[in-house]
């Protein structure tokens, strides 16, 4: 436990972020299930007579309905005949009642729930319906419960951050190596782009999941290759990473916008979708993939040779060259993983959006480092954790998702998160201080012997 | 030592976050004559709904932003304006945001109208209502269940421009056209303009149409290079007032302001401005107010259970030198 803590402390962090967006998010929620279902039949039972005209009101899609639809057979099990469903729009219910009144009758009582309360056609009832305005309005007893914790919320923050963190695979690595890669951001459009365009070049809107496998390997594939050039560079010309991957990220946007003339290619088959919105043994696709990626990824940065190289030449090139690692090629490699990485970020977010689009991806790499440091890699290299990388990714998707819940404004926003990743950053850094102080007299010894 | 700085860093970030959305929950409109309760508005408050614009940035869609708050406080519905920052993907899971918490309705300006699709998907299937303001979205399966659009009507807009144009001219002479393709709304500008010259036999010529991108630097050298291919033009008619008054800058250094007109289009400040300065002759007028207001009318007709048209586009007016005398949204309106 105390080496989990100290090797993923911001773990805590998630999770008082967690915690703290559950409780600023509680609000009353509609019950939907059997219980609720059988408390309403009770109270009609209550109020109502067996003849009487009864109303079950429902919102399309939305809790009410489906409590609406749980409803109705059990009243009309309980023996009342006249009972009415409406599940549906304002709309339908302003039919429903246009179509009651133009034929004399009154309901006795409306069952409903939620936000149907809401709709003004039940709170303008006494002036649109005069006659209605004595029909019972019974609903059953809420609960309180937090959207936060909602399942279609935090399936919302896997989504958001999917392309982010796997992404930040191949940036871990990279920031491992002591470099840098700005160019993930501009690849995510490249590979979406290229991956789209040949889906359409291929049959688009007809094409099978053969079609999108290839556009998928196609898009994964350039960005692997241009990663990889990069990756070259870097090691063979002594070209400062920064300025490298600046080149390329400048370039794979502007190819980008070339290979579409600017517009978003939206010619792509259904089977696009698969990826980022499908689900397999009824687990979205995307969860599935990040946790077959991070644990592959983990496996192979803690116990695998060329892992331990990662670690070696960032710890210090020059050592790593002289105990015999390929460092050139090790080097070349984890810019070929980012690429690939973000070639394939690219592909969830095409599907994800069921289109390319040259503008996508803007200012993702800065995202993606910031889940990379949060996580605690140290961007002066040799150190850092993969697993570390994908806590850093959901710090980042809970307080972006929650601040959204919370309906915070969108310049404040950008404050908030700038401000939680440098605040998290910093204490980790004043925790490990030691460690810091201990790696800059390391260095100093290094070149004064 | 190690547990006390976990707590402090635990409760460094509780307190920072719960700092800003507490000083967020303070009402954002102070109009003075209603007050509303500080904090616990959010609460109170009936419902949520959130808006989405392409870019925040812009003064149109603050304005547009703006007035959607002002209006939907006045039927207790609490507005959440983010910013889609011109980045399909981030409007996108603001959209899925939305759907998770199960707003009560949707304004959405895509950002882009085809990716805009997935979020509407999502939406719908939330059962949460979406209304599009100023950009429809197009994606095949999406547009249907989108409630409502409202938009401006810009090919009459267009339209008024070539009124104008021909008026100005005596429907004499050779004219260019500044327009920019690659946006929709610019397109039927210059179509209805087309369509105006047409439709009353106008003697105009359009000698060449070209993008000026819609701002003002492209403006300035796409009309430079006009003037030097025909130094005759009497008229330019420019997709847009950035644009407009880059062509006017460009006319000015030829020293013929005497000889050419200029119409612009969508009459912001700056275009009321220089319309007053008599810099343009035109600048068919957008109603971004309307726009908002007319999209929370909408909503609260859904709510009614009223019918709603689908699709709802706001005329555009001239706003001439006479119109810009007495109208004080010229200095007064900031977008």
């Amino acid at each position: 436990m105390k080496t989990l803590l100290t090797n993923y402390g911001m773990i805590l962090v998630l999770i008082a972020l967690c915690a703290l967006f559950s409780c600023l998010t509680i609000k009353e929620q509609t019950p939907t299930g059997t219980a609720a279902a059988e408390q309403l039949r009770q109270r009609v039972e209550a109020a109502c007579k067996k003849d009487d005209i009864i109303l079950i009101v429902g919102a399309a899609r939305k809790e009410s309905g489906t409590l609406a639809e749980a409803v109705a057979p059990e009243l009309v099990a309980a023996g009342f005949a006249n009972a009415r469903t409406v599940v549906g729009e304002p709309r339908d219910l302003r039919v429903a009642l246009d179509e009651l009144q133009a034929t004399g009758q009154s309901p006795a009582a409306i069952v409903t729930a939620g936000d149907v309360m809401k709709w003004r056609v039940l709170e303008r009832i006494s002036q649109t319906h005069p006659a209605f305005a004595k029909a019972q309005v019974l609903v059953p007893e809420s609960y309180r419960w937090p959207d936060f914790l909602k399942r279609s919320n935090l399936l919302a923050i896997v989504d958001r951050i999917v392309v982010i963190a796997v992404i930040a695979i191949g940036m871990t690595m990279v920031i491992i190596t002591a470099g840098i890669d700005l160019s993930v951001g501009s690849l995510i459009a490249l590979s979406a782009v290229v991956g789209t365009m040949v889906m359409k070049q291929m049959g688009g809107l007809q094409a099978g999941p053969g079609v999108v496998v290839v556009g998928f390997l196609a898009g994964t594939l350039a960005c692997g290759l241009v990663g990889g050039l990069g990756g070259c560079i870097v090691a063979q010309f002594r070209v400062p990473p920064f300025i490298t991957t600046l080149g390329i990220m400048m370039m794979a946007r502007g190819l980008a916008f070339m290979i579409t003339g600017g517009f978003s290619v939206y010619q792509v088959p259904k089977a696009l979708a698969w990826l980022g919105q499908g689900r397999s043994l009824a687990i979205p696709n995307t969860v599935l993939l990040l946790i077959v990626l991070y644990v592959g990824a983990h496996v192979f940065m803690a116990h695998t040779r060329l892992g331990r190289y990662i670690y070696a030449v960032g710890g210090n090139e020059q050592a790593a060259l002289l105990s015999g690692v390929p460092v050139k090629a090790v080097i070349t490699f984890v810019y070929m993983i980012s690429g690939l990485a973000a070639g394939l970020g690219g592909c969830i977010q095409a599907s994800q959006l069921n289109t390319g689009t040259p503008n996508m991806g803007v200012m993702f790499e800065l995202y993606v480092i910031a889940a990379v440091v949060v996580g605690g890699t140290s961007l002066a290299g040799g150190s850092g954790r993969i697993l570390g990388t994908l806590i850093g990714a959901f710090i980042i998707s809970v307080i972006q998702n929650g601040m959204n819940l919370l309906g915070m404004e969108s310049y404040t926003q950008q404050v908030v998160l700038g401000a939680v990743i440098l605040g998290a950053v910093l204490l980790d850094k004043v925790r490990s201080g030691k460690q810091v102080t201990a790696f800059f007299a390391r260095r100093q010894q290094l070149r004064n012997p | 030592m190690k547990t006390r700085t976990w707590i402090a860093v635990v409760c460094g970030v509780c307190l920072s976050t719960l700092m800003v959305s507490c000083s967020k929950k303070q009402p954002p409109e102070e109009t003075g004559t209603t007050p509303e309760p500080a904090p616990p508005a959010a609460t109170e408050a009936k419902g949520k709904i959130g808006v989405t614009c392409m870019d925040l940035t812009n003064p149109f869609f603050k304005l547009i932003s703006n007035v959607m708050t002002e209006e939907a406080a006045k039927v207790g519905y609490q507005v959440v304006s983010l910013d889609g920052n011109n980045d399909p993907a981030k409007q996108n899971s603001q959209l899925a945001d939305f759907a998770a918490q199960g707003f009560d309705a949707v304004f959405l300006n895509p950002v882009d109208s085809k990716a805009a699709g997935e979020g509407v998907k999502k939406l719908n299937a939330a059962g949460i209502p979406v209304f599009t303001f100023d950009v429809q979205v197009t994606d095949d399966e999406a547009k249907d269940m989108v409630t409502s659009h409202l938009g401006s009507d810009n090919f009459q807009g267009g339209q008024l421009a070539g009124e104008s144009m021909m008026k100005a001219t005596n429907d004499t002479g050779k004219i260019a056209v500044i327009g920019y393709p690659e946006v929709t709304s610019c397109i039927l500008r210059v179509d209805g303009f087309k369509d105006q010259l047409k439709k009353a036999n106008s003697k105009l010529e359009i000698v060449t149409e070209l993008s000026g991108k819609g701002n003002r630097n492209d403006g300035y050298t796409v009309a430079t290079d006009i003037l030097q291919a025909h130094p005759d033009i009497v008229g330019i008619f420019a997709i847009n007032d950035p644009s407009g008054l880059g062509a006017h800058a460009a006319v000015v250094k030829a020293g013929k302001t005497e000889q050419i007109t200029i119409v612009a289009f969508d009459a912001s400040p700056a275009g009321k401005q220089a319309v007053f300065e008599k810099k343009l002759y035109d600048s068919p007028q957008q109603f971004p107010r309307k726009m908002a207001q007319g999209t929370v009318a909408a909503f609260i007709k859904h709510l009614e259970g009223e019918t709603i048209e689908k699709k709802i586009f706001i005329p555009c007016s001239h706003y001439y030198y006479e119109t810009s005398v007495d109208d004080e949204s010229r200095l007064a309106e900031q977008w």
